[in-house]
C-alpha cells in the first residue's frame, strides 16, 4: 500500500490537517474523516451529482476527486450554508417550494444552485436547466426544484420572501 | 373500545382546522436541507467493520471451488464468508411462487451476473475491496438463458435443474364469458407488445449495519428499509432466527419506489457480523451493485393483447396474454408485479369480461423487484394502446372511445371482472377537464399544421386507474398470505403538554411525518412546534408496513386519527372525573376539554394530561394514567380471494387522464415532449403540495420508462448497463413543464376521503407518451410497440418505414 500523505484543507472556514491514503476520494474524506456527512454519494462515478461540493467556489464532484488533490484548497459543503444558525436563502427556498422529497440529492443541488446564483444572480430558465443538467433527482421530477431556484434568486436579490407553500 | 374515525374535516374536534388540506411546508425539510438527516451511511458504530461482496461475473456457471485463503491473510480483514457459511447459517430465500429461491450467496452454481459469491468484512471499504480481489473462484461455465421465449421452450437451459422446467407459474384467469364476448364482437383487435426491464433507482442505494449478539443469538439491523417489520420477518426466516430475535431500526432513506431491495446484501452482512464475533458490519451497496444485483430491475414483459369491440366503440372483452421474465429466482416479489394488475385489470372502463393468460419464467437475469406501480404500468400501457388501436379501427377520436367506455359516475362502488371494487370517481369530469386544460382541439390544429410542414407530431390521450391501499389478498394467487395490512401509530401527550407521534416507518420522501403532524395539529388544535414524530424499531413499534402500494397516506391517516380518538376518550374520562360529571357530558373542542352544557367549565388538554401524569390524587379510581393511545388501522371490508383471484383488494381507485403532445425528430429518433397535461382525482388532498410532488415525480419516472430506461442483457445474459452512463435516468432537460388540474371525488371508504396517490402518474405516463408517439408515427404506417421507445428503436422504425411512406414501394 502506498504511504499516507498529509494534506491541509479548509472546509467551511475551518482548516484541517489530516493523514490520508492517496486513494481516498474527497467524498470519503469529507464524510469519513471529517464527519461532514451532508455530502452524499449516489453513484461514485460522476453522473448523479449528489456529491457536489464547492472547491474555491466552483462545483466539483467529490466522488471523482481524491482527497490529496484538494490539498491546500478551500471547500464549501452543505454544512457550510447556514448563516448564524439560519437557513441560507437557497435552503429556505427549497423548503418553501417543496424542492425536495427524500432529500438525498438535495445537498448536491444546493451547492450547484449556490454556484449558479453567485455567477448569475437572475438566471433565465435556460441557464437554470443548463446548470442543473448534471444533477439527478429521482423524486421530484425537477419542477419544484426549478421553482425553488427562481425563488432563491428572488430572495437573494431581496424580494419579499414567500414561496408557494401555504401558511396556516 | 370502538371508535369512529373522522370521515371529513368537519368531524375533527376543531372549529377551524388550519393544517390538513393545505400545502404546508414539511417537517422533514430543515434536517434534509442542512445535510443533518441520519441516512444509514452516516452512522458509525464503535468497532464497526465494512463489507464488500464478490459477485459473479458470469450468468450461469457451476462453482468448482472458492479459495479465500489469500483474502483471509490480508491485514485488516476480520471475516470472510462464502456459500458454505450461507448453508450453515441460513436458508434459501422464501419466494412467490414457492420454492424458487436460493441462498444469499451462491452455493452450487451462479445463476446471474451480480449474484453474491463471497464477502469480506474489513477495517474499511478500501481494504474489503482489496480482499475480495484476492478471492479465487473456479467457475465451470454453463449455457445461460437470457431470453424468456427461449426459456419457456423445450431446449432452454435450466436455471434450476431440480425443477425440470423454467416455468415458475402458468395460469389462465377467466372472468366471465370471454369466448362469447369475442365471438359476438363486431371487431377484434390484436397486437403484440414488448416492455423491457427497467427499475426504481432511488438516489440512495441500500445500506445496512448488521450486528450479531452471540449471547442471545439475536441480530440488530440498522437499515434503509421501506418496510422494517416486513423486512425483519423475512430476514428471520432466511437466517433461521426467531422473529423476535431480529430487530430492525429503520433509517430515513433516500427514496425507494419499491426497489430498495437489499435483502441479499443484508443477509450477507448478517453472516459477516456473526463470523466476526458480533462486530457491527456496515454494507453500503454501490451503484453498480445496485444496477446489476440489487432491487433495481422490474417488468420484463412480452404481451399479446386482444380487444373485443362493438361498432359503437364499446369494448366487450379483454384478453391479455403475458410472458414475464422473472430472472433467476422468485425472491423479490417479481410475481406480485404480474398479479397486481388484477386490481385494475380493465382500467377505468366498464369492460364486462376478461381473461389473463399468465406465464412466469426463470432466466439467468437478476430476479425482478417491485417498482412504483408494482406491475400495472405496463398493463395500462398495453390496454391504452389497444384502446387507441380500436379507436383508429373504428375511426373514433382517442378521447371519445374512452368516454364511451368509462365506468359511469353513478355506478360506484363498481366491481371489475377481476374482482376488485373501485370506490368512487367521475371519469368523464376528469377527461373533460383534461381536454379543456390541454385545449385539445387547438392541439389537434397545431398537429395538423406541423404535419403540413412535414413534422412528425403526435398527441396521446389516455386514462388509467391507480389502485390505492394495497392488500396482501391481491397477491393470493401467487402465494401471498393474509388479508389486511395493519398500520399503527401511537399518540402521546407528555406532562408539559407536548405531543409525540410514534410510527413504525422511516421517512423516505413522501412527507408522511408532515401528514401525521398536520393531522394531530388539527385534531388537538396545536401548532407544529408542539409535535414531534419519531420512528420506533420493530421491537417497539406498533404493527406497521410503512409506505408501499399507494397506501401510507390513507393508512397513516386512519392510524393517527384512530389514536387521537382513543386518546380523546381517555382525556374525556379524566376531565369528566375532575368536573364531577358523566363522560357523556364532556367533549374535546379546540384543544380543550369542555363540559357540554355548562359554559366556562373547561380545561386545556395539556392540563388534563398533566393531571394524569402528575396528580394521581385527583384521578378518578381505575383510570389509566397514560395520556397515550395506539391505534392500528386496517382497510375495512376486504375479502378473501377466490380461486380466480377475485377479492376486494385495493381500497381506493384514483383515476387520471393525461394529454400529451410530442414531436419526433426523424433524423435522430429523439422525442421531445411539447405539451404535458394531467388531471387526476385522488380524492381529498391532505397536503396538496406533497400530492403535487408525487404527481410531478411520477411523471418524470414515467417519461424515463417511456423513453430512456432499460436494462440491457446480451445473449450470454451479461448485463451491459451497470452504470448511470448506460442506464439513463431523466434529467431536468428531459422533463417538461406540466399543466395540472384536479377533480376531487372523496373516497367513501377512507378517513377524510383521501385515495392512494403515491404511485401517481407512473400508471399513466408511459401509456400517454407511447400513445402520442404512435399518433406521430401514424402517417408512416408503423407502430412503436416496444418500451422504452428509445431513439435507436424509433430511428430504426422510421427508417424502415420511410421508403414506403415516401412512395418507393414495398421492399
Ligand atoms: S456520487 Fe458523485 S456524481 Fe454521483
Ligand atoms: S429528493 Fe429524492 S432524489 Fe431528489
Amino acid at each position: 500500500m502506498t504511504t499516507q500523505q498529509t494534506i491541509s484543507v479548509t472546509v467551511n472556514g475551518t482548516t484541517h490537517e489530516a493523514l490520508v491514503d492517496p486513494r481516498t476520494t474527497l467524498a470519503d474524506f469529507l464524510r469519513g474523516e471529517l464527519a461532514l456527512t451532508g455530502t452524499h454519494v449516489g453513484c461514485e462515478h460522476g453522473v448523479c451529482g449528489a456529491c457536489t461540493v464547492l472547491l474555491e467556489g466552483r462545483s466539483v464532484r467529490s466522488c471523482l476527486m481524491l482527497a490529496v488533490q484538494a490539498d491546500g484548497t478551500s471547500l464549501t459543503t452543505v454544512e457550510g450554508m447556514e448563516e448564524d444558525g439560519n437557513l441560507h436563502p437557497i435552503q429556505l427556498a427549497f423548503v418553501e417550494e417543496h424542492g425536495l422529497q427524500c432529500g438525498f440529492c438535495t445537498p448536491g443541488f444546493l451547492m450547484t444552485v449556490r454556484e449558479l446564483l453567485e455567477n448569475s444572480p437572475d438566471p433565465s430558465d435556460e441557464e437554470i436547466r443548463d446548470a442543473l443538467g448534471g444533477q439527478i433527482c429521482r423524486c421530484t421530477g425537477y419542477q419544484s426544484i426549478l421553482r425553488s431556484v427562481k425563488l432563491a434568486a428572488a430572495k437573494l436579490q431581496g424580494a419579499p420572501l414567500a414561496g408557494t407553500t401555504e401558511s396556516p | 373500545m370502538s371508535i369512529e374515525i373522522p370521515k371529513t374535516l368537519d368531524d375533527l374536534p376543531n372549529s377551524s382546522p388550519r393544517w390538513v388540506g393545505r400545502g404546508v411546508p414539511r417537517v422533514e425539510d430543515p434536517h434534509l436541507v442542512t445535510g443533518r438527516t441520519e441516512f444509514i451511511d452516516n452512522v458509525v458504530l464503535p468497532g464497526m467493520l465494512h463489507a464488500a461482496i464478490l459477485r459473479s461475473p458470469i450468468a450461469h456457471a457451476r462453482i468448482r471451488s472458492v479459495d479465500t485463503s489469500q483474502a483471509e491473510k490480508l491485514a485488516g480483514v476480520f471475516a470472510v464468508v462464502t456459500g458454505e457459511d450461507a448453508k450453515r447459517w441460513s436458508l434459501p430465500s422464501p419466494t412467490m411462487p414457492e420454492e424458487w429461491g436460493t441462498h444469499c450467496m451462491a452455493t452450487d452454481k451462479v445463476r446471474y451476473v451480480g449474484e453474491p459469491v463471497a464477502a469480506v468484512a474489513a477495517v474499511n471499504r478500501y481494504v474489503a475491496e482489496d480482499a475480495i480481489e484476492l478471492i479465487a473462484v473456479d467457475y465451470e461455465p454453463l449455457e445461460p438463458v437470457a431470453d424468456a421465449v427461449k426459456a419457456v421452450g423445450p431446449d432452454g437451459p435450466l436455471v434450476m435443474e431440480e425443477k425440470g422446467t423454467n416455468v415458475m407459474l402458468q395460469r389462465v384467469f377467466t372472468w366471465g364469458e370471454v369466448d362469447e364476448a369475442f365471438a359476438d364482437a363486431d371487431r377484434v383487435f390484436t397486437e403484440k407488445f414488448r416492455w423491457h426491464r427497467l427499475g426504481a433507482n432511488p438516489m440512495e442505494t441500500f445500506g445496512v449495519i448488521a450486528q450479531w449478539d452471540p449471547v442471545d443469538e439475536s441480530l440488530t439491523l440498522r437499515a434503509s428499509v421501506q418496510s422494517a417489520l416486513h423486512f425483519g420477518l423475512g430476514r428471520a426466516a432466511v437466517l433461521g432466527l426467531a422473529s423476535n430475535k431480529v430487530r430492525v431500526i429503520p433509517h430515513p432513506h433516500g427514496g425507494s419506489f419499491g426497489g430498495k431491495g437489499g435483502t441479499r446484501g443484508c443477509d450477507v452482512a448478517a453472516l459477516l457480523t456473526r463470523k466476526a464475533g458480533g462486530r457491527p458490519v456496515k454494507w453500503i451497496e454501490d451503484r453498480s451493485e445496485y444496477l446489476t444485483g440489487g432491487g433495481s430491475q422490474s417488468w420484463d414483459r412480452h404481451y399479446e393483447v386482444s380487444l373485443a369491440v362493438k361498432n359503437d366503440g364499446r369494448v366487450t372483452g379483454l384478453h391479455v396474454k403475458l410472458l414475464d421474465d422473472m430472472g433467476a429466482t422468485g425472491e423479490a416479489f417479481g410475481a406480485v408485479n404480474t398479479v397486481k394488475p388484477l386490481a385494475c385489470f380493465t382500467g377505468p372502463y366498464a369492460i364486462p369480461v376478461a381473461r389473463y393468460d399468465l406465464t412466469l419464467v426463470a432466466t439467468n437475469k437478476l430476479p425482478q423487484s417491485p417498482y412504483r406501480g408494482m406491475g400495472p404500468p405496463p398493463h395500462n400501457y398495453v390496454l391504452e394502446q389497444m384502446m387507441d388501436i380500436a379507436a383508429r379501427g373504428l375511426d373514433m377520436d382517442l378521447a371519445e372511445i374512452r368516454r364511451v367506455n368509462f365506468i359511469p359516475k353513478g355506478a360506484f362502488p363498481y366491481t371489475i371482472p377481476s374482482g376488485n371494487e373501485y370506490d368512487s370517481g367521475d371519469y368523464e369530469a376528469v377527461l373533460d377537464k383534461a381536454l379543456e386544460l390541454a385545449d385539445y382541439p387547438a392541439l389537434r390544429d397545431q398537429q395538423a399544421a406541423a404535419r403540413a410542414e412535414g413534422r412528425c407530431v403526435g398527441i396521446g390521450v389516455v386514462s388509467a386507474i391507480e389502485p390505492g391501499v394495497f392488500d396482501w389478498n391481491a397477491y393470493a394467487v401467487v402465494g401471498a398470505q393474509g388479508t389486511g395490512v395493519p398500520e399503527g401509530a401511537t399518540v402521546s401527550i407528555d406532562v408539559l403538554g407536548k405531543i409525540t407521534i410514534r410510527v413504525g416507518f422511516a421517512m423516505e420522501g413522501q412527507g408522511q411525518y408532515t401528514l401525521a403532524t398536520q393531522l394531530v395539529a388539527d385534531y388537538f388544535c396545536v401548532g407544529f412546534e408542539d409535535i414531534k414524530v419519531v420512528v420506533l424499531d420493530t421491537h417497539s413499534a406498533p404493527p406497521a408496513f410503512g409506505p408501499g402500494g399507494s397506501r401510507l397516506g390513507v393508512a397513516l391517516t386512519g392510524a393517527v386519527l384512530g389514536a387521537c380518538e382513543r386518546l380523546k376518550a381517555k382525556l374525556v374520562k379524566v376531565a369528566a372525573g375532575l368536573f364531577q360529571m358523566d363522560a357523556s357530558q364532556v367533549d374535546l373542542v379546540d384543544g380543550n376539554l369542555v363540559a357540554k352544557d355548562v359554559p366556562g367549565v373547561e380545561m386545556p388538554m395539556a392540563a388534563v394530561a398533566g393531571t394524569m401524569l402528575g396528580r394521581s390524587d385527583l384521578l378518578p379510581p381505575g383510570v389509566d394514567p397514560r395520556p397515550e393511545a395506539t391505534y392500528v388501522w386496517t382497510a375495512p371490508g376486504r375479502t378473501e380471494a377466490d380461486e380466480q383471484g377475485r377479492a376486494k383488494t385495493y381500497l381506493t381507485a384514483a383515476q387520471a387522464v393525461h394529454v400529451v403532445m410530442v414531436e419526433l425528430d426523424e433524423e435522430t429518433g429523439l422525442v421531445e415532449i411539447l405539451e404535458y397535461c394531467v388531471v387526476d382525482d385522488c380524492g381529498t388532498r391532505l397536503n396538496p403540495a406533497t400530492v403535487e410532488g408525487q404527481t410531478e415525480g411520477s411523471i418524470a419516472q414515467g417519461i424515463g420508462a417511456a423513453l430512456l430506461e432499460e436494462y440491457v442483457y446480451d445473449d450470454q445474459a451479461q448485463i451491459l448497463t451497470s452504470s448511470f452512463m448506460d442506464y439513463l435516468l431523466p434529467t431536468v432537460n428531459e422533463v417538461p413543464a406540466m399543466k395540472k388540474g384536479i377533480v376531487v371525488t372523496p373516497s367513501p371508504f377512507t378517513p377524510l376521503g383521501a385515495k392512494g396517490c403515491g404511485e401517481g402518474a407512473m400508471h399513466t405516463t408511459p401509456a400517454a407518451v407511447l400513445s402520442a408517439i404512435n399518433d406521430a408515427l401514424l402517417p408512416l404506417g408503423v407502430r412503436a410497440n416496444e418500451v422504452p421507445a428509445s431513439p435507436n428503436r424509433l430511428w430504426t422504425l422510421i427508417h424502415d418505414a420511410k421508403p414506403q411512406a415516401a412512395g418507393e414501394g414495398p421492399r
